[in-house]
């Protein structure tokens, strides 16, 4: 339990589209920031006392771009700290907002997270996080002529389709299942403002009819690649209660990290030969849980967000996390159990598989579920949210965030 | 791309390169700055709050936080607040000494309350004075990018 | 704020191009700092590192970093700045009471990868970058030309710290060699290549291979591992805007700013008596002494003082040797080793009370600086 209680009283966002050409990066992010501000009630910019940032880096090709963004972000004349790791980014930015309030070192924390993949080249960016080991390739025989196929399995959508490939021999899910969870995305996504691919008409046979792009997972279920960013203020619970209408206090926080999957260390293996066991995911969640006092997530927990690019990944995060019995995630899907007015519904911004600005996304999880919980997400469910989480991943499915909050601080669970 | 292990070495080398283009929008302000490049004008901007005058224009005014979204046309002559002369070029692959000084200089516009790097020229590096007046000089080809500022010149030469 | 000591660490021996994968000088440090406070892996609860994937040439590059870093099934993250930053994420991590024990760690190696170009992908991409005149070398130069003529300073003076920088390095053993001249004279930095006017080539660092490690600890667990335990006594942050022209670069405003907040914090009113001694980031020569005056050591424009007293980066600074991402972890561990009377060679007597600092930016935008102390 942390030494003071941080609470969130605001989450900004813009708008996403697969490109933001009328804005420049800075003017993206200065977006959420001032949607994040203008919700805030009282505070002001002058209020803020430390701001993390975070993107995925060699997405823009921008290093640290937060130095010259700084105006545009109101750091100037504060402190700023940078955090990243991967798609992850979002989530551990969120993360280390909690601690620099849970610190007693700051008290107003500005965290921003931002991507405009329009500008860079997001699939030589994910190349290379298996092509600087790749030079290893020529000495396990590997013909230099077939190194682009190896970089298509480093990449997302490859590890993506090995998790999906062992989640459905592991679940008995089946294509369907799959495309069930796109289709309840990016119909919540079409109720949601700030959301990328909003369809909300599209079925399960529209998703089923588009091609393979890497077996199992078809084109109408991959991500879109957005731009986008997400802004969210902190504070801590006094002075939350003076501001906010509804303070959602952040009662615990998981990162915890596991071996890189599918390509391991100099290529050394894979450390993870099931990428869809995630026992970091999991021990995240249960780190995150004895914090808040939480011992039956299922029951507990009102509202979920967790990151999933692939619609595979919905099924297995929400069991991984413990929202559901291991291998039982699709048969939910199919009751209703997770839809907008279901008992856990999940992802009703529209989630990840609608709109991915990627270093945001992590954020935007623990960020509209903080909305949900206040009440104010662009597509609210009816019932009343006391507990929600977000989680994010990211690296080579090895890093993790794992967000619980409620609308009463922890020590006051019963 | 070609692969290349010096086992000798017991390193391995991974010559080539991996094309990865970046294409930065420019956003709402320094579209209208390109713009005005285009027809030879500076246009900068105002802060919404106190006033100042950004060149290259930014839409947002960090000491304020406030819009800084007005523009506002100013002249083609500042000063010339630092500069620095350097033979080294150095791009977003290689450090090179070029064996030639190039004269680096924070201008600022006058009416202006930023300033920007940008080189200096027709002068030799000892007549260099901070404060002195300095002028455009337009690039040959106009395309509508910074690269169209060849550079400043000092009023009436040296 | 709440006592945290530094209870470990370790630096691997830096060196121009030290023949290592990264993985290796990585376990070499985060193994090292583990055994020199005399912990396992299991004790650790936390840990963050400090890298960049544009120094790594590789996306998410943490992300391979995680066995030999320590972190596996640890509850960890990664700052993108400097060591320094990276510290600052630790030291709230366990001040929130939610962690006991935090590895932090910096590594890069600039044998790999092509320092000064990567700094380009800093600058602002709208204009900066088309224009592609502003880099280290010639940010350097203007802050320089700045500070000599704010004070009616010389670039002798400035050439005068690189000699004292470099001789202080031949005194550090764990210097990188290119870098410890015991016989440099103030001729020989003035008669070095011209980087850009007037920033010449002996007052700039010379990039390495390296890591750095360290442990944070609170109070009760510090006070169970170490009998030599140094206190995180305060710490200041801050970060100012990127565009040179809207700052004054004879000074720096950012350091100023963080280190007045850290002495609130730690309680020091006159820091040009109570600092024994001053481990500074600074990226050139003259910024040593720029960053020095900000922080309250010597009046503006008389930092060169300083040099006198010893007290300035006795390790050398940054000039003993630049390893990107690890420095400002570099500069804690050594004013760590002075506190903890360890500083073999260049040990200041009696030594209790300093501070040390790390920044990222051009002309040094955002610093990030601590007061450390030794005893109870
Ligand atoms: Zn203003």
């Amino acid at each position: 339990m942390a030494n003071v209680q941080p609470a969130v009283i605001s989450a900004g966002f813009c708008e996403h589209a697969s490109k933001r050409s009328d804005v420049n990066m800075a003017e993206l992010v200065n977006e959420a920031v001032e949607d994040c501000l203008n919700k805030a009630g009282s505070v002001e910019w002058k209020d803020i006392d430390y701001v993390i940032n975070g993107n995925m880096p060699a997405f823009e090709g921008a290093n640290m771009p937060e130095l010259w963004m700084t105006d545009h972000m109101a750091a100037k004349n504060k402190p700023l700290l940078r955090v990243t790791t991967g798609g992850t980014t979002g989530g551990s930015v969120f993360v280390s907002g909690y601690y620099a309030v849970a610190s007693g070192l700051y008290d107003m924390v500005l965290a921003v997270a931002f991507e405009q993949q329009s500008c860079g080249n997001t699939t030589v960016g994910l190349a290379s996080v298996a092509l600087g080991e790749l030079s290893i390739y020529p000495s396990l025989g590997y013909e230099a002529t077939r190194l682009r196929r190896n970089m298509g399995a480093g990449a997302a959508i490859g590890v993506a389709s090995y998790q999906a490939m062992n989640y459905m021999r592991r679940s008995k899910a089946t294509e369907e299942d799959l495309a069930r969870v796109v289709v309840q995305n990016r119909r919540n996504a079409a109720k949601n403002w700030w959301t990328h691919l909003k369809m909300p008409t599209i079925t399960i046979e529209d998703v089923l009819d588009t091609p393979y792009i890497s077996y199992p997972l078809r084109f109408g279920m991959v991500c879109p690649a957005s731009d986008g960013a997400c802004a969210v203020l902190f504070t801590t619970e006094e002075k939350a209660k003076q501001i906010a209408d509804v303070p959602v206090y952040i009662n615990g926080v998981g990162s915890y990290a596991n071996e890189p999957a599918i390509i391991g260390v100099d290529c050394g293996g894979a450390g993870q030969t099931d990428p869809c066991e995630q026992l970091g995911a999991v021990k995240s969640a249960e780190l995150a849980y004895s914090q808040a006092g939480i011992s039956f997530p299922n029951k507990e927990i009102d509202y979920a967000e967790v990151y999933s690019p692939f619609p595979n990944q919905e099924l297995q995060w929400v069991e991984r996390v413990g929202l559901f019995e291991p291998n039982s995630a699709p048969e939910a899907y199919l009751n209703g159990v997770t839809a907008l007015n279901g008992e856990m519904p999940v992802n009703c911004s529209g989630g990840v598989n609608s709109t991915n600005a990627i270093g945001a996304s992590a954020m935007e999880r623990p960020a509209e579920s903080a909305l949900q919980i206040m009440g104010k997400a662009g597509n609210q469910v009816p019932k009343t949210v006391h507990t929600a989480l977000g989680h994010g991943w990211g690296g080579a499915i090895n890093l993790i965030s794992h967000v619980v909050m409620a609308d009463e601080p922890q020590r006051k669970f019963k | 791309m070609t692969l290349n292990i010096d086992e000798e070495q017991d390193v391995s080398v991974t010559k080539g390169m991996i094309r990865a283009e970046f294409n930065f929008w420019v956003g709402i302000v320094m579209d209208k700055f390109y713009d005005g490049l285009q027809e030879k004008k500076f246009i900068g901007t105002k802060c919404s709050k106190c006033g100042k005058v950004f060149l290259p224009p930014r839409n947002r005014c960090g000491d304020c936080f406030a819009k800084a979204e007005d523009f506002i046309d100013l002249p083609e002559t500042g000063i010339l607040k630092n500069f620095t002369v350097t033979t080294y070029k150095i791009s977003e692959r290689k450090t090179r000494n070029v064996k030639k000084d190039q004269i680096v200089g924070l201008v600022q516009i006058d009416g202006a309350d930023s300033a920007m790097v940008v080189p200096v020229i027709n002068i030799n590096p000892e007549d260099l004075k901070i404060g002195m007046k300095l002028k455009v000089v337009w690039a040959k080809n106009i395309k509508g990018d910074p690269n169209d500022i060849a550079g400043f010149e000092p009023i009436g030469g040296v | 704020m709440d006592k945290v000591a530094i209870v470990g660490f370790y630096q691997v021996k830096p060196g121009l191009d030290l023949m290592m994968s990264p993985y290796e000088m990585l376990f070499e440090a985060t193994r090292g700092a583990l055994d020199h406070a005399g912990l396992k892996r299991d004790d650790l609860s936390t840990v963050i590192g400090c890298n960049n994937d544009y120094y790594d040439g590789k996306t998410i590059s943490n992300c391979f970093k995680v066995e030999a870093g320590g972190a596996y099934m640890k509850d960890e993250s990664k700052v993108e700045m400097d060591g320094a930053h990276a510290v600052m994420y630790g030291l709230m991590r366990i001040l929130s009471g939610n962690h006991k024990l935090a590895m932090v760690y910096g590594i890069s190696a600039p044998s790999c990868f092509p320092y000064e170009s990567v700094r380009i992908l800093e600058t602002d991409p709208t204009f900066d970058r088309p224009i592609n005149l502003l880099n280290g070398y010639t940010a350097g130069g203007m802050q320089m030309r700045a500070y000599l003529n704010a004070f009616g300073l010389s670039e002798e003076d400035i050439a005068k710290v690189a000699v004292y920088n470099l001789k202080n390095a031949a005194k550090n053993p764990l210097a990188i060699p290119e870098a410890q001249k015991t016989n440099i004279t103030v001729d020989e930095v003035l008669n070095s290549e011209m980087l850009s006017a007037p920033l010449k080539k002996l007052m700039y660092p010379i990039l390495c291979d390296g890591v750095t490690a360290l442990i944070l600890a609170p109070e009760r667990q510090a006070r169970k591992i170490t009998d030599k335990p140094v206190w995180i006594t305060g710490v200041g942050h801050f970060n100012d805007t990127y565009y040179l022209g809207d700052r004054d670069l004879s000074s720096c405003s950012s350091m100023e700013k963080a280190a007045e907040k850290a002495y609130k914090i730690a309680g020091i009113n006159n820091p040009k008596s109570e600092i024994n001694v001053a481990e500074l980031f600074g990226h050139t020569a003259c910024e040593d002494l720029i960053l020095a005056e900000a922080a309250g050591l010597a009046d503006k424009g008389k930092g060169l003082s300083l040099i006198d007293t010893g007290k300035l980066n006795p390790s050398g600074g940054t000039m003993a040797g630049y390893t990107p991402a690890a420095n400002g972890l570099t500069r804690i561990v050594e004013a760590v080793k002075q506190i903890r009377g360890e500083a073999e060679g260049h040990q200041i007597s009696g030594a209790n009370k300093a501070i040390a600092s790390g920044q990222v930016g051009f002309c040094a935008q955002n610093n990030i600086v601590y007061v450390l102390e030794g005893g109870e």
